[in-house]
Parts: structure tokens; sequence; C-alpha cells
């Protein structure tokens, strides 16, 4: 855990980065300070491994001032992550990624065997473990650099813009490789950016900073998009909120509709009889959708003739009900030719459909604070 | 007129091996005088303009005249010239030094620290070696322009390759000249190949252009 208390950062000419932070860091956890530029989010974080030292006010580190400890000792245990990689041009992959347990007096041979299992931790193939830096892609130092942070296996990860100077499809995936590995390994991470989306997919707490270091609101994610404190908050995290927050809320309550719903091998005149203006069909036995058929369709078809035969306009995509958010149950919804949802197991099984109302009726519940609507493991964001 | 060469065999052999020491020594005294300048001309930076300065005006001192300034301390010796160009070599390697060491991203030299390297481990074991390159370049230049003005020291009477355009001169004989100039030049070209490799050995890191 890190602890921030009343961190104060005032520089010689006067100019205050941080003004009296509080902050806490749960262990365990991912935290990400997002801000404009000068906001104060990259000092507050470098005076965690002292590379900045507070004008006043303390940073504890699992309960002990990290002014009490050893600069290059403290460093050894926080791993640290930046946006230029900082990786040795003269050492090789694996070289930079032992550098740490080198430093802390391990055998080069054991730290480079231990290099060789953080590049696949990482993603990498092992086969660039003798390549210099510069004959890596941008994604690919970012992620040595990852690999080199973990290589003592420290319980804290300082990550300072780390996925910025990559283009957006790299950084999607460096994200998603941060996700797993934090899924696993469970560091205290403090990550800091300017990117609130990103901030809204990797954080657990994101904390939003106005000038100087000072706080504007410090919020899971999806209650920072749901009810954003102030106009500033609201401003930053932008006017499509409403239906990003969603990503947060999972469908596991969400009310499904089976009324339209026959397999391939039912009758016209079943279909005419449900009496509604679009059905969906599944496959016969496996369950899975098939596709919608609107009443116009049926219209001139022979009564025992089987649904299977028409051709249906497709679903779309559907979204597996519990696993999936809402979000993803509205895009299915809107990508609808029928304008519903459909809902699946985890086979692919339709389990019934959604409607407008049924998913407005959803977000409604949630918003009013229903804990049945809210994400069962408060993790991060759904599909 | 070249059966001179063989018959002076041993001559030519002395001559070039003293050339070449009172080339290369002063380079090497350079720059073990250039490393702990650099560095800190590199850490405090007030330190740099003023020996920039100081450099500068030495190294315009025309080099017999810095041999002649020398004399009444040191007389008619090898260490007299070994001074000069020593000066002389700390002239060019000293600005290497400090751009060396000044080029080393910052990010580098952040994440060194943030990863718990202490200054002296940092700067033995991250910035030196990012500076070589650079400091090659210089000592490179030191070495070819030492072999090149050690012949000035014969002038004085320290004996070098110099003996043999004096020696030609005077006796009209060009085929010592020819033979001097030529040795001052594969003297000062198989020096700058030994460099150039051990530079490779060094940073076998570094990207080949």
């Amino acid at each position: 855990m890190i602890t921030f208390e009343a961190v104060t950062k005032r520089y010689p000419d006067g100019t205050v980065a941080v003004d009296a932070l509080d902050l806490t860091v749960p262990a365990g956890k991912t935290v990400v300070l997002v801000g404009p530029s000068g906001c104060g989010k990259t000092t507050s974080l470098r005076m965690i491994n002292r590379l900045v030292e507070p004008t006043s006010g303390r940073v504890l580190l699992d309960g002990t001032d990290i002014r009490d400890r050893n600069p290059a000792q403290l460093r050894r245990g926080i791993g640290y992550v930046i946006q230029q990689t900082g990786l040795f041009p003269h050492r090789t992959v694996e070289d930079n990624i032992a550098t740490v347990p080198v430093l802390t007096g391990l055998p080069r041979k054991k730290a480079r065997g231990r290099a060789a299992e953080l590049l696949t931790l990482v993603g990498l193939d092992p086969v660039l473990a003798k390549r210099y830096p510069h004959q890596l892609s941008g994604g690919q130092q970012q992620r040595v650099g990852v690999a080199r942070a973990l290589a003592a296996d420290p319980p804290v990860l300082l990550m300072d813009e780390p996925f910025s100077a990559v283009d957006p499809v790299v950084r999607a995936s460096l994200q998603d490789q941060l996700l797993s590995l934090q899924a696993e390994l469970r560091k205290t991470i403090v990550l800091v950016t300017h990117d609130i989306e990103e901030a809204i997919k990797v954080g657990d707490l994101v904390a939003l900073f106005a000038a100087h270091g000072k706080i504007a609101q410090l919020a899971p994610p999806g209650e920072l998009l749901a009810s954003p404190a102030d106009d500033y908050v609201a401003g930053f995290v932008g006017f499509d909120r409403g239906i990003r927050r969603l990503s947060f809320v999972s469908t596991g309550q969400l009310r499904l509709g089976t009324g339209p719903v026959l397999p391939a091998d039912a009758t016209v005149a079943k279909a005419r009889a449900a009496g509604e203006p679009w059905v969906l069909v599944t496959e016969e036995g496996s369950g899975r959708p098939l596709g919608w058929l609107d009443a116009a369709r049926l219209a001139g078809q022979p009564d025992s003739g089987a649904l299977g035969k028409l051709a249906a306009d497709g679903i779309g995509h559907s979204f597996v009900a519990g696993t999936d958010s809402l979000r993803a149950a509205l895009d299915a919804a809107v990508l609808s030719p029928a304008g519903q949802a459909v809902a699946v197991d985890g086979a692919g099984r339709v389990l019934g459909v959604a409607t407008f109302d049924q998913l407005r009726a959803a977000i409604q519940a949630a918003d009013a604070g229903d804990d049945e609507y809210a994400a069962a493991d408060g993790g991060g964001p759904r599909r | 007129m070249w059966s001179w060469i063989p018959g002076n065999w041993s001559l030519i052999w002395q001559l070039t091996w003293e050339n070449l020491k009172l080339g290369v020594l002063p380079a090497l005294y350079g720059l073990a005088l250039s490393l702990p300048l650099g560095i800190i001309a590199a850490r405090w930076r007030w330190f740099y303009p003023p020996v920039l300065t100081v450099i500068n005006v030495l190294y315009a001192v025309p080099s017999l005249a810095l041999f002649i300034a020398l004399i009444p301390a040191f007389g008619l010796t090898d260490t007299t010239v070994i001074i000069a160009l020593t000066v002389f070599s700390l002239c060019v390697i000293l600005p290497n030094v400090v751009a060396g060491l000044r080029a080393v991203p910052a990010a580098v030299r952040q994440a060194a620290t943030a990863m718990g390297y202490g200054p002296l481990r940092r700067l033995a074991t991250v910035e030196l070696p990012l500076a070589t390159p650079v400091i090659i370049a210089g000592l490179r230049v030191g070495v070819v322009s030492g072999i090149s003005l050690a012949s000035v020291g014969q002038l004085i009477g320290v004996s070098s390759l110099g003996y043999l355009f004096i020696d030609g001169l005077q006796r009209s004989f060009p085929t010592e000249i020819y033979v001097g100039i030529v040795l001052v030049i594969v003297l000062a070209l198989i020096c700058d190949l030994l460099l150039v490799g051990a530079g490779r050995a060094l940073t076998p890191w570094a990207a080949r252009g």
C-alpha cells in the first residue's frame, strides 16, 4: 500500500507542482493518475521512488516513510516503466531485463534464465533475448521495459505514460497484456496517463487531477463516468460517458423476453401465431441464432413450411448474458434489424432477446444503485 | 637512390619506434586526464566553459613554441615533447568525453537511477559505455595528430621520424623525406585502424552506419 500524506512539491522558482496531496493506493490494485499536462501527476509518481523529493508531507510504503529507506535499495523493490522505455542501448534484451536481479546480487546466468521466462510472460519470443533494443519495434521495446520492471518481482510497479509512444493498435494490445498480467500478479500499480480512455480501461481506481496535484475526483472508473463530481470531471471524461459507463454494468440481471424465438423446424403457422413483428430463428439442437424473420416475409408462405427454409436477416452480433456488459447488449440491439439484442449463454445457445425498453429498465435500475446490476467482480470493464 | 633504405634499416626502425612512442603515449595520457575532467564537466556544467577556454587557448599555441616554453623545466628531452603533445591531445579528447557523456539519453539515465544504480555504478556501467564511441572518435584524432606532431620534436633534438625530414633537407636527399612522410602516414593509419577495431570490440551494440 502506498500513502500520500499532505504531500507538497514546490520548486525553487515558486511553482507548485503538487499541493497537499492525500492519496492511498491499495495493495494489489491499479490506480491511474490522469489529467492534463502539468497537473502534477508525473511529479507525484516520481515521489514514490524518490526521483523527486517532496517539499513537505510524507509518502509511506506499507506504513514506512520512504525517506527512512536507502534510495537505491528502495528503488530495487519498485518496478519503473517509462514512455521512452529507457532501455540500455548497450545491453542485450536479456541483460536489460536482468538489470535489477544482477544489481541485487543474483548470478548473471540465473538472472538471464529468469529474463527468458519474463519475455514469455510479456508475450515476446525468447529468441529476442540476444538482440539489442534498437533491433526491436517500439511495441516490443515497451514490452521489454515491462519485463525489466517485473524482473525482481517487486510488489510495486510505477508506470509513467507507458503506452503513449506506440500506435493505437499496439497500445490496445499492451493494455490488454497489462490487464491479464495484473490479474495474475496482483501488483500495486500506479500508472500515469493523459488518456482518459486508458485510465478507464486499466484502472481499478482513477484519480483525475486538476491543476497543481489537486485531485478532482478519485473513484472507480464506472463511478467516474456515471457520476462525475463536477463540470471539470464531466468535461474531462467526455460527452459520451453515458454510454461508456455501461461497460461497467453487468447484464446478469437484465430481463430477457423469450416470445419471438423459434427453432428452424417450427412451422410458419406457429410464427404467425406469435403475433410479433420479428421472429428469431434458431438452429435445431444447438440453439444458436440463425437470423431474424419479419412478418412481411411470412406473408404468402404456406402454413406448414419450416422457418429454416426462409432467408432470414443477420442478427448483427449477440451478447453473452451475465458476462458481457450492458454496453455490448445495447450495441447488439442498435445493430440488430429487429431492434432487439440476442442474448446467448457461454455455448452460444439463445437465452432470449432484450428490447430497448428492457435495456432502458436495466440502465435505470443500475443508476438507482440497485446492487443486482453492479458488476459482480467490481473489476475492469466488460466487453 | 632507394638503396639508402636497406642500408639504414636499423635507423629507420628506431626512428619509427620513437615516433610511435611520442605520438601514442601523449594521447593515452590525454585520455587519462580527459576522463576525470570530462566527468566533472558533464556533472557540474559551470566547470566546463572556463576549462574549454583554457584548452582552446593552449591548442592555439604553436607546437614548437610550446616545446621551447617547456625546455627550461624539462630540457631537450622526450618529457618536454610528451608533455606538450599531451596538452594537445587533451584539447581534442576532452570535448569528446563531455559530448559523449552529455549525449546519454536522459531517459536512460533516469531509468538507471530508478532501478537502483548509485551514481558511480551508473557512471561506470551505463554512462561511460554509452559514451565510448564518441570518446574513441576523439582518441583517434588525438593519436593521429600526435604521431604527426611528434616529428616537430626533432627541431629541439628529440629523435623521431622528423630526423629524416631535417637530414634529407640538409643533404638535399629527397629519398629520406619521402620515406619519412610515408612512414608517418602508415603509422597513423595503422594506429587508427587498431582504434577502430578496438571501438567495434567495445561497442558491439552500436548500429553500424
